[in-house]
Parts: C-alpha cells; structure tokens; sequence
C-alpha cells in the first residue's frame, strides 16, 4: 500500500474511501464524520498531537489515539462515538476549561470560536471546576498590532508553531513549563514579523486578536465578502468581514494553488486605507488652482476635452493594481481614438516584444504550487519578502518539509538567504551578466563561461539547480540569457512583476511594445523615453491611471517635472497625492474591495476582484467610467457590465479566448492550463532571433558601460542598488495601524565599506550623486557585496534615481 | 551481603574502580574485545535478544528486540543512553556510573557495534554534574585506550561517545523529549510514532537506553545469554539494583535478584522501617507507581508479578511509607512533583496535574468535601492513557491508587483540617490577584 492509493476504512459503521496517508481526521470527514481538534492545521505541517482533542478508538490498537496523527490503513475500523472515546472527549474539553476564563459575553471569538464549538459538542455540558483559574495581566500587547490575553490561551501551540515553523522569524516562544505555560517572546519583545497576523487567525480563542478589530462587531454583526488583494503581485484571496458597509477585517481565503492560506500583515490590516477618510470619493475638475468638486458629466466632458485636443500627443500610466479591464479599457482609448501608441504599466524600460513574448511563453510558465513540486528553487534578482512576501512563505515551506534545494542569486541579501543552500551576490546592474554566466555553466553554449568570481559563482549556484525540475523566481533585468537559462534546465520560470497585476496589464495590452493578447502594434516610448517627452512637450497629456509615478517611478523627481509640465493630466487615484497634484481632471478610483473585474497573478491565473462594499461617496465603477470616456471620444464600446468588459478581453486577448467570470470562478484559472494557451502569438518551439532581441541598455547607470559590467567605483565610492522594501508603499502611510512600520532611508553597506570609508558608529550619512544629496541612516551588514550599497525605493525622497549609480557618502552635517 | 546477587555492583567496593587500569585489571574490557573481534554484530544483537534483559528505565520492554527495530544498513544512526535519572526514589545510575563508569561505556560500545551505530551520547541529568565529570575522565580514558572513538581495536569499528549534561528538567527523561533537548529545543516529548528507532534523533534511527541496562551488557557478551537467563524469572531475567528509601533503617541501593519477595528487600536487606513501625504503603517502581499495602508485601520483586498487582517495577525505586505518613500529604507531595515537571504539551498532563494540586490543597486545608474526591479519582482517570506521554499517567496512577486504597485517610484529612483552620465566612479561599506580565498565577 503505497501513499495516495484508494483504500476503504470504517469510521462509526459506515464504509469511507479516502487516500491511504491521510490522516484519520481528514479521512473521517469524507463519512461526514466530524472529529474535533485544536492543535492540528495542515498548513503548519507535521501533526502534534498535543491539544488530545481528537482520540478515537481504532480496533487493534489498545490505548485511544490521535485521529489527527494517525494516518488511515485499508480496513481500520474506527470509533468516534463510543462511550470511551466520549469519555475522553469530555475530559479534554473539561481540562481546557479548567483555566480558561469564561468571559465569552466579552470576548472577540465569541461566536466564532472553536472552543465554544467544540465545548458544546464534545464537552461534558457542566462544569466540576471550583478551583480558581490562572491569571495574568491581560490584555497586552503581543505586537502593536496584536493582544495577547494569557487567560483564554488553552496552549494549542498553533501560533508558536507558526513562528517556528512556517514564518520562520521564530520569536514567539512558549516560557515557563506546565499550566505556567504561557505565549511570548524573549524579554517581551514585541513580535514584529511580517507575516505575524496570521497567528490571529489561527488561534482557536480569542487569546490574539486584532488590536484594528477588538470590540469591532460580534458575528452575528459581519457578512464575509470574497475578493482578491492587489496591494503586492502575490494576490492573496482575502475574506473581507463588513460590518454595516465597511470593512473591519480582513481574513484569509484559502487558495492552496496561491497563497497556502496565509496573509502578510499588509495584506491583513491594509483595509485601513480603504476606510480611510482622505478618499477622493467625487470626480473633480482643477479650477484656480485647486480642485474642485463637479458632477461627473463635467468631469468626464473635460476628460474627453483634454485627451481629444491632445490625440496622439497622449500618453497613460497604468498602475499597478490596475484590473486588466481598467487596463484593456485605458489603452483601448490611447490606441484607439486617440491614435497613440504611448502606454506603459510599469517604470521598467520595456522589453522588445520578441523578448516579451519568449519570456511569457506559456511553457515556461511556472505555476505558483509548482514550488511544491520542484526539486531545486533558484530566486534571481529579486527578494520575495519585499516583492511578493507570500512567496517566501512558500519557499521556506518547500525547503523545510520537501528537502527543496534552493539557491539565490541576487545584488541585495535576502531573508531566504538562511535556508538557502548557496547565495550568489552581484553587483546592482549586473544582473544581466549574471545570468549570463549562470546560463553558461549549465551549459547554454551561445555564452561564454565567466572567469573569476562571477564564474565560480555562477558554478556553485548552478550546482544546486535540477534540470527537469527547477522553478526560477525572478525579477529584474529581463534578458534572453533568463529564458535559456530555463530551456537549458528545462526549468520554468515565475516572473515577479513590478505592478500587482503587471502581468496582466502587460497581457491586455498596456506595454508600448505590444497590443492586447502581446499582439504586433506600433511602438510607443519607453517609461524613460516618455518622461522625457512629457518633459520636453512631445507628449502633451498624461493619462493616470491608478499610476502614482512620483512616488513609484524610479526617477520620481523627473516625472514630478514632466508633470508638471504636461498640458494636461487626466489621474484616477484613490488618494490626493504627488502625482494628483498636477491633475486638471482626477476620477475617484476604486480599491479592490469595491472594484469588480479580473487580474492576472505572476503564474498566469485569472482571478477575480469583487465588491465587498460600495463605493464610497460618488465614485463609480472605474470599467464604466472608462467605458463611457471612451464613448465621449468616439469608440462606443458596447460594454455594459464588468463581465462584458472581460469579455471584449477575451475577444482581443487570443490566449484568454471565451474565458468568462464564471470559469474564474472563486478559485481562479490559469490560461496556460486551458485549451485557448493554443492561441499564444509564439509556436512552442520556436525562438527569437538572437538578432532580433535588444538588450535594454536604458538600465545601466551614466558610470556604465557594458551592461551588467559596471565599473568598480572609485575608492571613495559606493555602487547604488535599490529595493522596495514591502513597508515603502502609500499603503503603509494611509493605515494607521501600519505606520509604525514605514521604513526610514537606510544605507546599508558592508563592514568592509564602512571601515574603509569610516563609517563605523556613525548614525546618519549624505549620499550624493551628480549634485543629488539624500540623508539615510547607516546599517552595516555582512552580507552585502564590499563596494555596493542599498537605498530603499519608494520612499518618495528620490534614492530609485540613484540606482545603479556610484555615490559618494559621508557622515550626515548638521547631523546628530 | 546477603541476599543481593550481585552483577552490575560486583566490584563496588573496590577503590579506584571508576579508573580504567583498575576496571582493566578486575577483567573491564574483555566483553568488549570478544563482542568485536569473536562476533559478528548481527549475532551479537541475537544474543542480546535472547537474553531477555528488559530495560531497566521503567517501562521493561526487551533490549534485544529494540535495538532490532533500528533499519539496517549505511545510514547515521545513534545511540542514546538515558542517564536523566530524575524519578524520586531514584538513585541507582547515579551509583552505577559514579562507582563503575566504564562498565557503562562498555555496554555502550557494544550495543552501538551490535546495532551498527557510530555516534553515541550519555544524556546525563544537569543535577549530576559531579558524575558527570566522574563520566568524563572516564570517556577521556576509553579514547586513549582505544575503546571508544576510530577504529576500536583495530577492528575498523568506529564509536564516537559524547556526554551531554541536561538541563534540569523531569521531562527529558522521558526518551523523545531527550531527544529534543539534545538537539537543542525546548525538552518536550514527541509524538509517537514514528519511534525513536526508526525517526529519532536529527531524524537519524536511535537506539535509547537506561544507565543500568546498557551496564548489563558486558556481562551477558562475557558470559552468554543463558548464563544470564540463570538469574532471575523467566520473564524477568537479571538482576536489579533496587534503590530504597523512605521510612526504612537502611536505605540505599541494592543488587537483586529478580523475583525475590518483595519483603526481603524492604525488611532483609533494607533493615524495614524503624523499630515499633510498621509498613503502611509503598511504591514498587518509583513515585510514579501505584503504590502497594503492606498485605503485598510478599510479592516476588519482578516486572510480571507487579504489573499483575496493579503496578509496576518501573525503574525499581522503592519508596516505604509507615504508619506515621499522611497518605494525603503523600499524594499532594507527589502530584507536586508531577505538576511542577509537566511540559505542557498536552492537555490533560498540563490542566490535570495542575488541577489535582489545587483538589488535593483543599483536602489538606480541609476546604473539600468527599465529593471533591470522587472528582479527584475522576480526574485521574481522565488523564490515565489520554496524555502524549506517560508523564501525566505518572502522577494519575500512585495519587488514583492512594485515594482508592486510603479513601478513609483523605476523608479524615478533610475532617482534620476543617477543624484546624476554621475560616471566617467572608474570607475569600485564596488571593487572586493579576501578576505582573509574564508571570503564572
């Protein structure tokens, strides 16, 4: 009998199939029969058997076991209503209760809570204990984001479990021995980790609850709401809890085949944004310099009047979380009507289509639980804490319980570095030279084995990598060397997008170099080359959507000017911003708890974001607002629902051919696993001429010259990378619960860089390039390359226009 | 001294015994010699099965037949010997390695050869640091006379040996939790299975084993498992070094051999309780037995006839209890233990225990009522075989068999201490105060 097999078992007289390795508890639910359990939770892993909630009887065996640990056998014959296995049930619910308070009126769980459930179920129904119960000073902060009341903790180690065991930042401890058991962290530090709100989540009372939520609402008081998050690429499906219109939580969905069920904090307590109260809830018009209110007639006939003077001079921004129909809808105007080929969602330099194209060829497309899967992970240029956290979730998973190899090659240190088996660093801008090598040593023969350090690196990382069963994560410097690299491993590759929907902006057509489905179209400008434009007046109007380039471009400064500049500026924002400022006309966007319309994941599922309440104040639906203008300027569009919307997609997009929103579905679907996959614009086989593919050079800093070969910096210089951190977003800045977390401006160097240019106990430095000059903190760290340094992006202070650059530092003047 | 046999304890008395020249010369180390240049492992381990020899850390399961569930095969295997000895009324390892340590390392090797491990560890409890350190000289010793460490003898086989001194805590005794604190975690027992001898420590099939087992070794590879099976029952073969204590006139440990009465050993050898006293109760194996009359006294002293009594021989403590000691402070007293040294994993262990202190104050206090002890018996019930390990059944076994065999002295308890501590009304049984953060109440 080999694990997975078909096998048939007896639980309370009736016959149950169910996959041999399973365990009995899972087994059992396929006869309807309900075991009860605190401590067990497949997405921690292994089983412990601690909380003893679920004995059951099994013939055979002469002591009660575990259903939660017992994985099934052809034959067994189990009891779950016995007066023996009752019996036990009562006592363990009867020892819980022992030292747990009571205070259900008062408490969040109350109402939803496992040991209410449970205790009425399986509990003895009255209670023996007279003793007094333990107490402790409750309740106080495990976090600044969390309570923690000791009283009602029954120990079910699942929060502890998840510290150790699945976020890895193993802070969280169990101290002291016994019933003096209790949850905290060493000399009551506050638990501050990315992922730690999931612990609230998987607390089965109301010991972690949610400072945002406490005394929120009851129950009884909530509706859930499906949607998906775009605040990062990583879409996690999230459960919004609305109470009287407004969102006051924000749950896990779980979406194995996504997220594992997991949320990052921003994801988690970001809906604070969304309720938040600077909302531009009406359509406004700039009238004497400030905006005003108008009705949307007003606005959308000045919308229409802005980009129908300008025409082909007319260039749109698509951000991020963007749904592909806002995205289908906003190049549909700029191309069409408008007659410009000028759309860009994202701050990247584009690729050449060829390139695009061979780098999203559905073959090569990793699927996220294809992670699971693989033998080998290699994380290039990139780090998937701050890119798309729940990623990293999933490749400590892998490594911990598969036994995954995993390598990681990128120019900053990593928080996967720990569990990597080999970690490669490279200069900022060297990215593509890299992979160049790396391509080389598994044998790629167009490239030429590197010597030195980058070929000995490039060696021990290729080392690591399976062929047939490698998945690349990466981001970065797209090259060709990334999609030989993969054939040659016959590895598939996860791209990380800059956008939350990038991908599929990208796949409707919002990229200079390709139309809707990655169709041939006429070129438009390059992020770059657009501002520029804007700048110099060769493009007039700027058409944002959900876009914030001042903030997140690069070069926010540049496109601060070039806005500025712009004839006119059409924005569709949720918030008065950087970019809004220079707004004639700005629309109230939608959030994705309001918005209805689909998104593309980084692996290519479509997934679909629904309204869990209503727009605030007179916003309307962003595809309807579109597809009016877009009727104002002439395309009568015929969309009249967000499910027409996807399906004019569907019509132009050839590989989402017929998709529909009832195939997504509330799980999603991968186009590359459905038959239209077909219809990708390159056959299977072939590749690009080399020829034909241009390497972006657009990224290599004024100091380069080769790309990927920059210069050493002179020796009193620094080589500028930077990164986006997960904190750097207006999200963080906009939820109040999340500010604490907004990251200040931090160099971080080697100790190496910091001895030599003297750096050491030093608090603050100036960075300085070409006349720029940014203050950071100093933070010296040993994984870092000697001769590079880091910069966070994002920040709005300008440091992504130092990226790639060399620097001079020195400690802060008129500093502390 | 009449009526012990002695095996394990045979040269005790010799100074110097604890240095190899003078375990050399009282014939130490030829076991060892014969078990890897005359047999070959597999037969070796036959042999150690057909002795019969139970372990002798408390739950008596054949030694043999245990280190025949480690996989065969080139793989990193381990051999754990458990010298946590932490029971009360247990003091018999400490003696066997702090008197004879290399008798210890002796059988260690060759268990380890004879299951084809290559990393052996003496987890020794923290309390025990100069046995310790008696054990380390000793281990010093064994390496530069080639017994232990790269090719032993010459014979190609390899044993490294590593002592590793615990940290104070009941529970690492336990063979999984010891596991974990080895590898350094937290001292909490695992889920089983999957055993230790398939999935044990840092993953690897590992071998555990008492102090006083592994000592047996040598002396069944010197002289043959038959001559072994000579001493003792047939099911209980050996002897057994008894530890007593408690209310006796000479307490210490003594070498047995098994299935002798029980009144040999508490009155013969131990001199009984002292003059004009007379045995009321007492634990066959350890406070964690359920504890016997004096009407069964005369049972013979082997792991069948106490588990047939409704105990055990566990690690083969004897703890006497006279007329002058109050059942009820016994059964507080012991309960204590249990629920101080609880883990907290599992849930009845951790609220059980925690929740028959509180009952069993309360009778002291005189603040029960006999109905409280119809709970108390219920509870032990309750946690007897529902636990993760045997802590909790460790405390619900000898306090459910006080309360069932000395039901009359709880209620007279209740009785004695209402009647000490009349308390006013209005006075609130304890003081429940919030504690400053961090702190159990």
């Amino acid at each position: 009998m080999t694990n997975g097999e078909e096998i048939t078992l007896v639980v309370d007289g009736v016959e149950v199939r169910a996959q041999a390795g399973m365990m009995l508890v899972d087994a059992a639910k396929h006869g309807d029969v309900e075991i009860p359990v605190f401590c067990y939770e497949p997405k921690l892993g292994q089983p412990v058997g601690a909380c003893r909630m679920c004995l059951v009887e099994i013939e055979g065996i002469p002591k009660l076991q575990t259903a939660c640990s017992t994985p099934v056998r052809d034959g067994m014959v189990v009891y779950t209503q016995t007066d023996r296995v009752q019996e036990a049930q009562n006592a363990v619910v009867e020892f819980l209760l022992v030292n747990h308070p009571l205070d259900c009126p008062v408490c969040d769980k109350g109402g939803e809570c496992p040991l209410q459930d449970i205790s009425m179920g399986w509990g003895p129904g009255k209670s023996r204990v007279i003793d007094p119960k333990r107490h402790f000073q409750k309740p106080i902060p495990l976090s600044p984001l969390i309570k923690i009341d000791r009283e009602r903790c029954i120990l079910c180690y699942r929060c502890v479990r998840f510290s150790q065991e699945v976020a890895e930042d193993e802070q969280l401890q169990l101290l002291e021995r016994g019933a003096s058991t209790f949850v905290g962290t060493f000399d009551d530090r506050p638990y501050i980790a990315p992922f730690h709100g999931n612990i609230i989540e998987l607390c089965p009372v109301g010991a972690l609850t949610s400072d945002a939520y406490r005394f929120r609402a009851r129950p009884w008081d909530i509706e859930d709401a499906g949607t998906v998050c775009t605040l990062c690429p990583s879409q996690c499906n999230i459960k919004l809890t609305v109470r009287d219109e407004r969102i006051q939580r924000v749950l896990a969905r779980d979406n194995f085949e996504v997220d594992d069920g997991w949320l990052c904090d921003k994801g988690r307590f970001g809906y604070q944004m969304i309720e938040s109260p600077d909302r531009i809830t009406e359509p406004m018009i700039r009238q004497g310099g400030t905006l005003v209110p108008v009705s949307w007639e007003q606005a959308l006939e000045a919308a229409a009047a802005g980009l129908r003077d300008a025409g082909e001079r007319t260039a749109a921004v698509v951000g991020g979380p963007s749904s592909n129909e806002e995205g289908y809808l906003t190049q549909r105007i700029v191309r069409g009507p408008l007659g410009s080929p000028h759309v860009v969602s994202t701050y990247d330099d584009a690729v050449d289509r060829e390139l695009l194209l061979e780098l999203s060829r559905p073959q090569l497309a990793a699927s996220v639980a294809d992670i699971d899967r693989a033998e080998s992970v290699l994380v290039l240029g990139t780090d998937p804490m701050h890119s798309m956290p729940i990623i990293d979730l999933r490749i400590r998973k892998v490594v911990r319980r598969n036994g995954t190899r995993l390598a990681v090659a990128t120019d900053r240190p990593t928080s996967i570095d720990g569990v990597a088996e080999e970690t490669a660093r490279y200069s900022p801008g060297a990215m593509s030279a890299f992979v160049e090598a790396l391509a080389a040593e598994t044998g790629a023969e167009v490239y030429d084995r590197a010597e030195g350090e980058l070929g000995a690196d490039a060696e021990r990382i290729a080392g690591i990598l399976r062929p047939g069963s490698t998945v690349i994560v990466w981001a970065g410097e797209p090259s060709l060397a990334v999609a030989d690299l993969a054939a040659q491993l016959d590895a598939k590759l996860l791209e990380i997008p800059a956008g939350a929907n990038g991908r599929g902006l990208r796949e409707v057509g919002c990229t200079p170099v390709a139309g809707p489905g990655l169709s041939e179209t006429s070129t438009g400008l390059s992020p770059t080359d657009l501002c520029e434009a804007l700048t110099e007046g060769d493009v007039e109007v700027a058409f944002l959507v959900n876009a914030d380039p001042v903030r997140d471009a690069p070069n926010g400064p540049g496109w601060n000017e070039a806005l500025q500049k712009a004839k006119f500026v059409l924005a569709i924002s949720m918030f008065e911003d950087g970019s809004t400022k220079h707004a004639d006309v700005v629309f109230p966007a939608e959030s994705y708890t309001e918005k209805e319309g689909t998104v593309t994941h980084p692996d290519g599922r479509l997934q679909r974001v629904r309204p869990g309440v209503p727009h605030p104040g007179n916003a309307r639906p962003m595809w309807e607002v579109l597809a009016e203008l877009a009727g104002l300027l002439g395309d009568e569009t015929g969309i009249d629902s967000a499910g027409e919307a996807l399906a004019a997609i569907a019509q132009d997009v050839p590989f989402y051919a017929r998709i529909t929103e009832g195939e997504i579905g509330g799980l999603g679907v991968r186009w590359q696993e459905r038959e239209a996959a077909r219809n990708f614009p390159l056959a299977p086989g072939a590749r690009p001429e080399r020829s034909s593919v241009v390497v972006p050079t657009s990224h290599v800093g004024t100091t380069g010259g080769v790309p990927g070969a920059s210069p050493a910096p002179a020796s009193d210089q620094l080589q500028i990378g930077t990164y986006r951190d997960l904190w750097a977003a207006e999200v963080t800045d906009r939820s109040p619960a999340l500010r604490f977390l907004r990251p200040t401006q931090t160099l971080e160097l080697s100790p190496a860089d910091a001895e030599r240019l003297g750096l050491n106990g030093t608090p603050e430095v100036d960075v300085r390039q070409n006349g720029t000059s940014l203050r950071a903190r100093v933070a010296i760290r040993e994984r870092i390359r000697p001769g590079t340094a880091f910069l966070v992006d994002g920040l709005g202070d300008g440091a992504g226009a130092l990226a790639r650059h060399a620097v001079e530092v020195s400690a802060a003047e008129g500093g502390e | 001294m009449a009526g012990q046999t002695r095996m394990l304890f045979r040269h005790v008395d010799e100074p110097g015994l604890a240095s190899i020249d003078t375990y050399r010369r009282l014939g130490g180390y030829r076991a060892l010699e014969k078990a890897l240049r005359d047999i070959d492992p597999d037969e070796l381990l036959s042999s150690l099965e057909d002795s019969g020899l139970r372990g002798r850390g408390g739950a008596g399961f054949s030694m043999g037949k245990k280190a025949s569930f480690l996989p065969r095969g080139d793989m990193e295997k381990f051999l754990c010997c458990n010298a946590d000895e932490s029971e009360p009324g247990a003091f018999k390892d400490r003696e066997l390695m702090s008197k004879n340590p290399h008798q210890l390392i002796e059988g260690i090797v060759i268990a380890a050869v004879a299951a084809g491990i290559g990393q052996a560890f003496v987890f020794i409890r923290g309390e025990y640091w100069e046995v310790a350190d008696i054990l380390d000289r000793a281990v010093e010793e064994a390496y530069a006379a080639g017994y232990v460490g790269e090719n032993i003898l010459d014979t190609g086989h390899r044993v490294e040996l590593v002592v590793h001194r615990g940290a104070g805590a009941y529970i690492c005794g336990e063979e999984t939790a010891l596991l974990d604190a080895l590898e350094g975690k937290r001292g909490n027992p695992r889920l089983k299975p999957p055993f230790p001898a398939i999935q044990g420590l840092y993953g690897g099939p590992t071998l555990i084993n008492n102090v006083e087992t592994l000592s047996n070794v040598p002396h069944i590879v010197k002289n043959g498992s038959d001559w072994f099976k000579g001493f003792g029952t047939e099911q209980s073969p050996g002897t057994k070094v008894v530890s007593v204590s408690g209310c006796v006139q000479r307490p210490g440990n003594y070498e047995i051999e098994l299935g002798i009465p029980s009144r040999e050993i508490i009155y013969g050898l131990a001199g009984g309780p002292p003059e004009g006293h007379e045995v009321k109760a007492w634990f066959p194996g350890g406070s964690s037995a359920p504890v016997l009359t004096a009407d069964e006294l005369d049972l013979p002293y082997s792991f069948e006839s106490m588990a047939d009594a409704g105990s055990m021989l566990g690690s083969g403590s004897i703890i006497v209890a006279d007329e002058n000691v109050s059942i009820p402070h016994l059964a507080l007293r012991t309960a204590r233990f249990y629920h101080h040294e609880s883990c907290g994993k599992c849930t009845p262990c951790r609220e059980g225990t925690n929740w028959t202190v509180k009952m069993l104050e309360r009778v002291i206090s005189g603040e029960a009522t006999p109905m409280d002890l119809d709970v108390i018996s219920s509870v032990q019930d309750n946690i007897i075989g529902n636990c993760l390990c045997v802590l909790g059944d460790s405390m619900a076994m000898p306090v459910g068999s006080m309360v069932a065999k000395f039901r009359h002295e709880f209620e007279a308890a209740i009785e004695a201490g209402r009647d000490a501590a009349p308390r006013p009304l209005d006075e609130s049984p304890t003081d429940v105060k919030p504690v400053p953060v961090g702190a159990a109440g």
